[in-house]
């Protein structure tokens, strides 16, 4: 019944692309290469997001993709030969299945440390089966947000726990920080975490939600040693932006600019300069006529 | 030579023209004073009745008035430019026309803002503009500018007369009254056209030609500013400036063809206004009509390609309501003007004053479809509101006081040639004075 679910599924999704690209004339599965990648994320609360994305894509023409929908996706934590099953999630519209493992979750590791996750697509009649593993390291991320002799400081700490607890500061990680927008998030500084360490000092500029607060995500990114790692603080650090001069280009804002006083100014006094210069010389024509006069 | 018996000579020659009227003359006056005195009537009404009597409502809030002040402004402005140029640049035959334009300059910027003065519907609170002045105000500015320039051209219109003013003093003039002869006196402050006298005038004159060059374009700057500082569909346009620079120039020399047209045919002055003074005048037009053209092409075009919502809604109605106004102005008043003075056979006095006409009547209308179309097309339609509260038609009060307005022109341009020969005869004197560099130059000495 899955299987031919899923047939089904896959069947509808490439005849409404067969539809919307009339050039298009496939209509069997195989004519479509899969693609199941998975990744894990770990989230600002240490959760960790395990998710798949599995797609088709066409062998002649690459840029059209459809989601496999309704796929059952297995995750497991496994160690050597043993699996432990996480849990199970479907694919979405998107092709997308997730599942949300506890913070408090205890995981099979290996003797290097890693974390190894897999998911598992167990195949049906027109799909094969399809696998995919990753090992990751259990990395611990704390954002703190201070100022520091008066200089808005972030500091992110990024380390990882050994049998019994202690912290061992990561060292040689790629770290990006963002700014959380409305609808999406704004890089603002990058590095490399060195001795479990990474600070810089914040920008005074940025203004925040209307009460101020500015969301910072501290995010490893495709690491291969950690995966995706989140983490999140939020602070009252922003500053508003001046509200802009209402005076300037309004005809009952309470004052000119200046430069138009000036140069009025300069205009009406030079014209009015020049007016009384020609009646003194009016003056002058008429002093003359009176000199003329009396020396003839 | 001796310039005193020439100056005697000339002065005789021209009194007639300013101590005798024709019966023609007087019947014309006559006919002024009436169209006048109707205006005034008008007047009385509209500030009796108040503006209700007049076209302008909610949405046209300016009428013919508006349209009569910036043309009447135009033509001052254009005067001032145009005299300006023929004193800096000494043109040879300045002379005959010079004061043709001066007076146009000074009468123009006195009737022109007496329409402001018209659409203001509180006259009572005319003099808030003096005590509340918003200098940001492009409205305030205008005013500025105006008084400034009034002054400028009454001044220099002044420096013009007082040769002549000295000429009509030294010489008995049959039939002159003793009052003349005391405000020659007085308005000479004694002029005796010594050397020094000579060039201390004319150094001053040279000064305020030049400098009303600039205040012309700075004043009718500043009068396109009104209209293209507001964000208003078929105002808002950086053109607007020099737009109105050049229809201001268009219609200026239109006024002075049709004007050096009346006053050579009625005073008989054949001798001084000759052919070629229409001929140069003309060429003026053709290169002025061209500009002009250009100037209302890009500006309608940049509207049309910009398929902006209220631009496209202007254009239809000029179209469709104002069709034939459109082709009117911009169509038969451009290029009828630039066919009659680009062929050299079609160029006679009466086809070039036939131009002038139709330039200076298409000018008025292309002012019309300025202001007109544009109050009727506004950003925001006003709802409930009456058709002939959006729509405009000038009623018999407005026409009636622009009537008087043009009346009014010509009649104080009568009463000013009656004070002072229209052909300044300090010109002739001080062209008969300078070296002959150039025998062939035109000036009105030589016979046609």
């Amino acid at each position: 019944m899955k299987a031919v679910f899923i047939r089904y599924s896959v069947f509808v999704c490439l005849i409404g692309l067969f539809i919307s690209t009339s050039a298009a004339q496939e209509v069997d599965a195989s004519n479509y290469r899969m693609y199941f990648k998975f990744k894990t994320i770990k989230q600002p609360d240490n959760s960790r997001l395990l998710e798949v994305s599995f797609v088709g894509r066409n062998k002649k023409d690459r840029k059209v993709s459809i989601p496999v929908f309704d796929a059952e996706i297995n995750f497991y934590n496994t160690l050597n030969d043993e699996e432990v099953l996480l849990g199970s999630s479907k694919t979405s519209k998107e092709g997308i299945a997730q599942l949300v493992v506890p913070k408090n979750q205890k995981y099979l590791i290996d003797e290097g440390g890693n974390i190894n996750l897999k998911a598992r697509f167990d195949g049906t009649d027109v799909l094969d089966e399809e696998e995919s593993e990753i090992a990751i390291k259990n990395l611990f991320l704390d954002l703190n947000l201070a100022e520091i002799d008066s200089v808005k400081t972030v500091t992110v700490k990024a380390y990882l726990l050994d049998s019994i607890g202690n912290q061992i500061p990561v060292d040689e990680a790629y770290i990006n920080i963002y700014i959380q927008g409305m609808l999406a998030k704004m890089k603002i500084k990058d590095g490399t975490i060195k001795n479990g360490k990474f600070e810089y000092a914040f920008a005074t500029n940025i203004p925040g939600d209307s009460n101020g607060n500015i969301t910072f995500l501290a995010m490893i990114e495709d690491s291969d040693d950690f995966g995706y790692v989140t983490q999140k603080n939020t602070i009252d650090w922003g500053v508003m932006n001046k509200r802009a001069n209402d005076s300037e280009h309004k005809l009952w804002s309470k004052a000119g600019p200046i430069w138009m006083y000036v140069v009025l100014t300069f205009l009406l006094v030079g014209v009015w300069a020049n007016y009384i210069y020609t009646i003194v010389n009016l003056f002058k024509i008429k002093r003359e006529s009176t000199t003329t006069a009396t020396i003839e | 030579m001796d310039f005193k018996i020439r100056k005697r000579e000339l002065a005789e020659e021209f009194s007639p023209m300013i101590t005798k009227s024709s019966y023609l003359l007087k019947a014309w006056i006559i006919l002024l004073v009436t169209v006048i005195l109707i205006g005034l009537y008008a007047f009385y009404l509209q500030v009796k009745n108040g503006h209700g009597v007049t076209g302008m409502r909610d949405n046209v809030v300016w009428g013919v008035y508006i349209i009569n002040f910036i043309f009447f402004v135009g033509l001052s402005y254009s005067g001032a430019f145009i005299s300006g140029i023929l004193h800096f640049f000494q043109t040879p035959w300045k002379n005959s026309v010079s004061r043709i334009v001066e007076i146009m300059t000074v009468l123009s910027l006195i009737v022109g803002p007496i329409f402001i003065l018209l659409c203001i519907g509180r006259l009572d609170r005319l003099y808030f503009l003096f005590l509340y002045p918003r200098v940001q105000s492009p409205i305030t500015w205008d005013i500025v500018a105006i008084m400034t320039d009034l002054f400028g051209c009454f001044l220099y219109l002044y420096l013009t007369f007082i040769p002549d003013f000295a000429i009509l003093r030294d010489n008995d003039v049959k039939n002159m009254p003793q009052w003349r002869k005391k405000l020659y006196t007085f308005l000479a402050i004694g002029y005796q056209d010594t050397p020094e006298q000579r060039r201390r005038l004319h150094k001053i004159t040279g000064i305020m030609s030049t400098m009303i060059i600039a205040m012309a374009i700075v004043a009718y700057t500043v009068l396109a500013w009104i209209f293209s500082l507001t964000v208003q569909p078929g105002w808002n346009s950086t053109i607007f400036a020099p737009y109105f620079i050049i229809a201001g120039l268009y219609s200026g020399i239109g006024v002075i063809i049709i004007a050096m047209y009346l006053i050579r045919k009625y005073f008989k002055l054949d001798r001084y206004i000759r052919k070629a003074h229409f001929v140069g005048a003309g060429i003026i037009l053709l290169v002025i009509s061209l500009l002009f053209g250009y100037f209302t092409f890009s500006d309608y075009f940049s509207k049309w390609f910009s398929h902006k919502i209220n631009d496209i809604n202007l254009l239809d109605t000029l179209f469709s309501k104002y069709f034939w106004e459109f082709i009117f102005a911009n169509y038969i008043g451009v290029l009828v003007p630039i066919i009659i003075i680009f062929f050299r056979k079609l160029r006679s006095i009466k086809s070039i004053t036939f131009a002038a006409v139709i330039a200076v009547l298409g000018l008025w209308l292309n002012r019309y479809l300025i202001v007109v179309p544009t109050l009727e097309t506004p950003f925001l339609p006003i709802q409930d509101t009456r058709p002939e509260y959006i729509h405009y038609t000038a009623t018999w009060i407005e026409w009636s006081l622009s009537f008087a307005g043009i009346a009014a022109f010509i009649l104080f341009f009568i009463l000013i040639m009656k004070l002072v020969p229209i052909v300044p005869m300090s010109g002739i004197i001080d062209h008969e004075r300078a070296p002959k560099i150039k025998p062939k130059i035109l000036t009105q000495i030589h016979k046609q």
